[in-house]
């Protein structure tokens, strides 16, 4: 039950930092440089997460996701296939809770970065696309990097909105914490100790590595 | 040769309001741009460059043009070819003094835009410092690079913003050789703000002086 948990959790977490990461940084840019209409709703949607019980974020995925949901009815009809139950389910929970963590950090960090050099850039010819990757991003990365450290161990740690949409079956979505919740449930003092001593070393190195890289020399 | 001729309000929730009315034109030699701070000296660069949009008016550079509100011509920033030079230099922080002057180059290869970027570096005397980054290098340097790194882009005209208002007395002296004789070489239009008369009467050949966002002289 561990390896498999382990195995699984570190699937999950990997697929999800790496979607996290590239929405995320998206998400971040338009909010940090864009102006349009319901821009701070979607601001305070993406952020809702982060304050509601994993089980009620949980609840709008099936909702949303689930076989007789508002989006997952149609995939059902189209391909007899439900994200409901999978590892896949998991992964999108997992996306869900991090990805505000993602968005502020990044948000903050892009915002930060002092306009005269993204000006600069502009007389020198680069079109904006170029200089946010080139000048923006570079200069922002402390705070990314801060970001993905972050959305990992949230990710990590997802427990609530993942048995919602996931639920917890073993060897197939039952990650770590959910097999802590078990192994506590059957009386397995054993393999919940070793579980959650595995789950906290990970968390520590987390913060650790976020505090390291937001201590680390600034350019200028 | 450079025409502007433009308009511009400003106003901050009624607490003050400022309007730019500027009309000038310069060829190819150094146009010094004086007036006391507030007098909108940064703000006539900054619309030239693209950086801000004029409320109406004409800004043409040879052929060239910018803007013009009648027939709603508005360059974007990137096709207007400006060198602008930053008072505060504006370089990257995390490019090395050769790779901030390459950035702009434009090359079809890597080779011949680092050939430029070497050039420049030897134009303006600082070969030594191509591997440092800007917080390790001097006031001077920094200078040195932000007018090299304009003028790699290959400009059509070169703006500067008071260059050399964080430089000691002794390099502003050297510095101000320097861009006379860049601007010799490149043959462009240089407008050169600034509020320091000794500067103003030192390089001015042909001298605009702002007061209340309105040309007096």
């Amino acid at each position: 039950m561990i390896w498999e948990s382990l195995k699984l959790s570190l699937l999950v977490v990997s697929v999800a930092t790496v979607i996290v990461g590239v929405i995320g940084l998206a998400l971040a840019f338009l909010l940090a440089k864009r102006e349009f209409r319901g821009k701070e709703l979607l601001d305070a949607v993406l952020t809702m997460p982060l304050v509601l019980p994993p089980t009620v974020t949980g609840y709008y995925l099936i909702v949303l996701l689930g076989r007789r949901g508002i989006v997952g009815s149609y995939v059902y009809d189209l391909t007899g296939w439900t994200i409901a139950f999978t590892w896949q389910g998991a992964v999108i929970a997992a996306v869900v809770v991090a990805l505000p963590l993602m968005i502020k950090a990044s948000r903050a960090s892009i915002e930060s970065v002092n306009p005269s050099y993204e000006i600069a850039s502009y007389t020198l010819g680069k079109s904006e696309f170029e200089t946010f990757f080139r000048v923006t991003l570079p200069l922002a990365k402390r705070g990314i990097y801060a970001g993905l450290v972050l959305s990992f161990a949230r990710a990590l740690g997802e427990f609530g909105a993942t048995l919602m949409i996931a639920g917890n079956i073993p060897g197939v979505t039952q990650t770590m914490p959910l097999a802590i919740y078990e192994a506590v449930a059957a009386g397995d003092e054993r393999q919940a100790q070793i579980l959650a001593l595995i789950l906290t070393m990970i968390s520590i190195s987390a913060v650790y590595l976020t505090n390291k890289i937001s201590r680390s020399r600034i350019y200028g | 040769m450079l025409t502007v001729n433009l308009k511009k309000h400003f106003s901050d929730n009624r607490k003050s309001e400022f309007q730019l009315d500027v009309s000038f034109s310069v060829g190819n030699g150094f146009t010094v741009l004086t007036g006391a701070s507030g007098s909108g000296k940064t703000t006539t660069l900054r619309l030239i460059a693209g950086i801000l949009t004029p409320d109406e008016g004409i800004i043409k550079a040879d052929s060239q043009t910018f803007y013009d509100s009648s027939q709603k011509i508005n360059l974007p920033i990137q096709e207007r070819r400006i060198g602008f030079v930053f008072q505060d230099y504006a370089l990257f922080p995390h490019l090395n003094a050769e790779q901030n002057i390459a950035y702009g180059v434009k090359a079809n290869n890597r080779e011949s835009r680092d050939e430029k970027a070497r050039e420049m570096l030897s134009l303006f005397h600082i070969e030594h410092i191509s591997r440092r980054l800007p917080r390790e290098i001097s006031g001077g340097e920094q200078q040195r690079v932000a007018l090299a790194r304009a003028l790699a882009s290959s400009p059509s005209i070169v703006l500067l913003d008071e260059p050399l208002s964080a430089v000691d007395v002794e390099t502003r002296a050297e510095l101000l050789d320097e861009i006379e004789n860049a601007q010799r070489q490149a043959d462009i239009p240089f407008i050169y703000v600034t509020h320091n008369e000794t500067e103003a009467a030192r390089l001015g050949k042909y001298r605009i002086r702002l007061q209340n966002g309105r040309v007096i002289i």
